[in-house]
């Protein structure tokens, strides 16, 4: 009997101790939320909406030739004065639990924005589930609900869409930035440096977006299309920089991978095209007589993409002069994007933080009016260098003088 | 005591895992914002030269642990006070790693289940393992400390792979002087890890060579502060300043940000695993000081007997200690730290090598 007992009392401490199923939930159980949509409500509280995965719609559907039977995400919204309320009365709607940790998205829709992101991530960044990765973009023009709801084609789950795009953009392009919520916190909490986000509007008509017919055209009636950087000051959007602007930013941000420029030769606007492949941004600060001052120099290399006058790329000295003309390009882009950032009165750079590391002592006494009264007026320098290393497979366009 | 004798290698690699213990996984010494790195190595210095201290006292008297020698050295009314409270002390930080472990484990990974069942559970294994006997544990080291090293490595090169290190971060150095650093260094790292070697004193006499004590110790101390002021400066190159002291684990943090190619991330597994494997050796370590202490003190033969009801103590303890994690934290910065570690790591045991030394030199005379 007392043998038996001995026996008996390891397996049964066994069983309850490594099964290891506390607080298990089966996969059937979960709801995985894929995006999170962020807005204000017209009495002030949030309007959070879920993008869930609808699992069924989205595995195998092309191989069986197009997800007819319905669409692969589902929104749900619910209103909260706090980001978990929200998340935890969705569940009166949701029949499954809402499950953060494969959240790879997060919109924060304009209004939100311009009122404050204070506070909004830290539900986010304390939560256990929840990852900090997770890529952030502003609803630019419509609330983030719209934003998340239209389907996309290609990419199912219109998340992946975004945030795809923003990856791929700022690789190939370079006027929009690929950030995630962390960017956004430390650039909160950081008194030398501002975040910018990238912002997202629908192109068409919503109602149809919505549909899944949206998918089955060739032209979807809605698309969702990366559009300019938000500027950020205090954690309000006081501001949107677009174009060759926001490109500006990404130099001196050093986010440029690739990108293509193109410049007047010989009179002509719009005449030669350089494809950057590869650029780096050092950004320096000095101290002279207590004043601080920024110095930006731009490097980058790259091939002629594009020729459409004639010119003798063969000649080493009109390389030379393009490579002149590119670097005069490069510093009117950058130094109009910091420009702009001056007359916003945020640092979106982070010369704060180079002023900071340089000249710890001057930046404890002007790190409070660091934003309105001294970056405003900060000596930036801009240099460049950039070069061409190759021409393509020509190095005569077919037009001929 | 046992009758058993660990190598010295087997004492390096404990001396190793010890000190990493749970000092990797907490925010270790981050007041000193970006300076941690030099706090910690600061902290090593010091606890080097209290390392001697522990070390010579063990010359004096080899073959005894530290509760044995005590009331040789201060008469035995006192001694076997001292002993008494060297004995609590090093069962209470057992209890505090312990909680330290579930509350960790708590926050990050089964925040639905009772702390108690955690703690519970590492406890069961840590009373298993110091029942099995000090060899046992010594052994099981050996093939930890590989499987932490190559995790170490992994990380270490995901982390660089992913580009998340900023030295920038890690800069402006010695913004505020001297003044932040040092108050880190004595107030938070000289006592935890380092000045927590006090603990070995109880160890020493297992080392079948110990001629070597001294250089073995100072070999693993010297390798874990080195490597606790790379890991603490990466978090800080990868968090920053503000998010690195604001972050309940900095490791973990950092082990969140890596994304290698779209598939090598989540690798918050690594951490945990970091986690377990140096919990259970730091409270493996005290447990296993304060059981062979007591038996020694109180004359009874066999430790074995006292495992599994001052295990119970350390568990119940460990629950018992602090209501919140707050409560616990501000109790091993605040209180502990002044006074326990101070009085029990550096002014007493400094306070017996005097007298030791002097007891000695009176004595040698008349021998």
């Amino acid at each position: 009997m007392k043998r038996l007992l001995g026996m008996f009392l390891p397996f049964a401490a066994c069983v309850c101790l490594l099964s290891g199923c506390w607080s298990k939930k089966e996969l059937t159980d979960l709801a995985f939320v894929i995006a999170v949509g962020l807005d204000k409500t017209e009495d002030g509280k949030y309007l959070a909406s879920f993008q869930v995965v609808n699992p069924g719609n989205v595995a195998g559907a092309t191989q069986r030739g197009g997800g007819a039977a319905g669409v692969p995400v589902s929104i749900y919204t619910s209103t909260g004065d706090s980001l978990v309320e929200a998340s935890r009365k969705a569940s009166e709607k949701v029949s499954r639990l809402l499950y953060y940790a494969h959240t790879n998205l997060v919109v924060v829709g304009e209004e939100l924005a311009r009122e404050g992101l204070d506070g909004v991530f830290d539900a986010m960044e304390r939560s256990q589930q929840f990852r900090t990765t997770a890529r952030l973009v502003i609803a630019r023009g419509h609330s983030a609900k719209d934003t998340l709801s239209v389907l996309t084609p290609i990419d199912k789950i219109s998340a992946n869409q975004i945030i795809r795009t923003l990856e791929f953009s700022e690789m190939a392009w370079g006027q929009t930035i690929n950030v995630d919520v962390w960017w956004a916190i430390r650039g909160i909490a950081s008194p030398g440096r501002n975040p910018v986000i990238t912002g997202v509007s629908i192109e068409g008509g919503l109602k149809k977006g919505k549909r899944q017919e949206n998918v089955q055209s060739s032209v979807p009636d809605a698309r969702v299309t990366l559009n300019g950087l938000a500027l950020f000051k205090n954690g309000r959007l006081i501001g949107w920089a677009d174009g060759p602007t926001a490109r500006g930013m990404m130099w001196v941000l050093d986010r440029i991978h690739q990108t293509n420029l193109t410049i007047p030769w010989e009179g002509k606007q719009e005449a030669i095209g350089y494809r950057a492949t590869r650029a780096k941004t050092n950004v320096e600060a000095r101290v002279n007589n207590g004043r601080p001052s920024i110095s930006v120099h731009i490097k980058a290399e790259g091939d002629i993409s594009e020729a459409r006058v004639p010119i003798n790329l063969a000649d080493a000295g009109v390389v030379f002069r393009l490579e002149q003309e590119l670097e005069r390009n490069v510093k009117q882009e950058i130094t109009k994007a910091i420009e702009t950032a001056q007359r916003e009165k945020t640092d979106i750079f982070g010369f704060g933080d180079a002023v900071h590391r340089a000249a710890p002592r001057l930046w404890k006494k002007i790190e409070k009016e660091w934003h309105d009264r001294y970056f405003p007026e900060l000596d930036v320098t801009v240099t460049a260098d950039l070069y061409i290393r190759r021409t393509g497979l020509r190095n005569k366009p077919y037009i001929e003088e | 005591m046992e009758r058993i004798k660990i190598n010295a290698r087997q004492l390096f690699v404990l001396i190793v895992l010890f000190e990493h213990g749970s000092a990797i996984v907490i925010p270790l010494g981050v007041s000193a914002k970006q300076d941690v790195w030099i706090a910690i190595l600061l902290g090593l210095a010091l606890g080097l030269l209290l390392f001697f201290v522990y070390r010579q006292l063990f010359e004096y008297y080899p073959d005894q642990p530290l509760t044995a020698y005590l009331p040789q050295i201060v008469g035995a009314p006192l001694g076997k006070l001292l002993a008494v409270v060297y004995i609590t002390y090093f069962l209470y930080i057992a209890a505090r790693v312990l909680r330290d472990f579930g509350e960790l484990l708590l926050t990050f990974a089964y925040p639905e289940t009772p702390l108690f069942v955690l703690n519970a559970i590492m406890a069961l294994t840590i009373m298993y393992g110091v029942y099995k006997g000090f060899e046992v544990l010594a052994r099981t080291g050996e093939l930890f400390l590989t499987v932490l090293y190559f995790l170490a490595l992994a990380g270490f090169i995901l982390v660089f792979v992913s580009g998340l290190v900023d030295v920038t971060q890690l800069q402006p150095v010695l913004e505020e002087d001297w003044r932040r650093v040092w108050k880190t260094v004595l107030t938070e790292t000289l006592y935890v890890p380092f000045g927590e070697m006090i603990v070995f004193t109880m160890l020493f006499p297992y080392i079948n060579n110990p001629v070597k004590v001294g250089r073995v110790g100072v070999a693993g101390m010297v390798l874990s502060g080195v490597n606790l002021a790379i890991i603490m400066a990466i978090n800080m190159a990868v968090l920053g300043p503000d998010a690195a002291s604001r972050s309940s684990f900095p490791l973990l943090d950092t082990i969140r940000r890596v994304q290698v190619a779209h598939f090598l991330e989540r690798l918050d597994v690594l951490f945990m695993i970091a986690l377990i494997i140096g919990g259970f050796f730091k409270i493996s370590v005290f447990f296993y000081a304060g059981v062979v202490g007591a038996a020694n003190l109180f004359g009874i033969s066999s430790y074995q007997r006292l495992v599994y009801p001052l295990g119970l103590l350390v568990l119940l303890l460990s629950v018992a200690i602090a209501s919140n994690y707050a409560e616990h934290i501000h109790e091993g910065l605040k209180i502990v730290t002044f006074y326990l570690h101070i009085p029990l790591q550096v002014i007493i045991p400094v306070l017996l090598l005097i007298i030791a030394a002097i007891r000695r030199r009176f004595n040698q005379p008349a021998k």
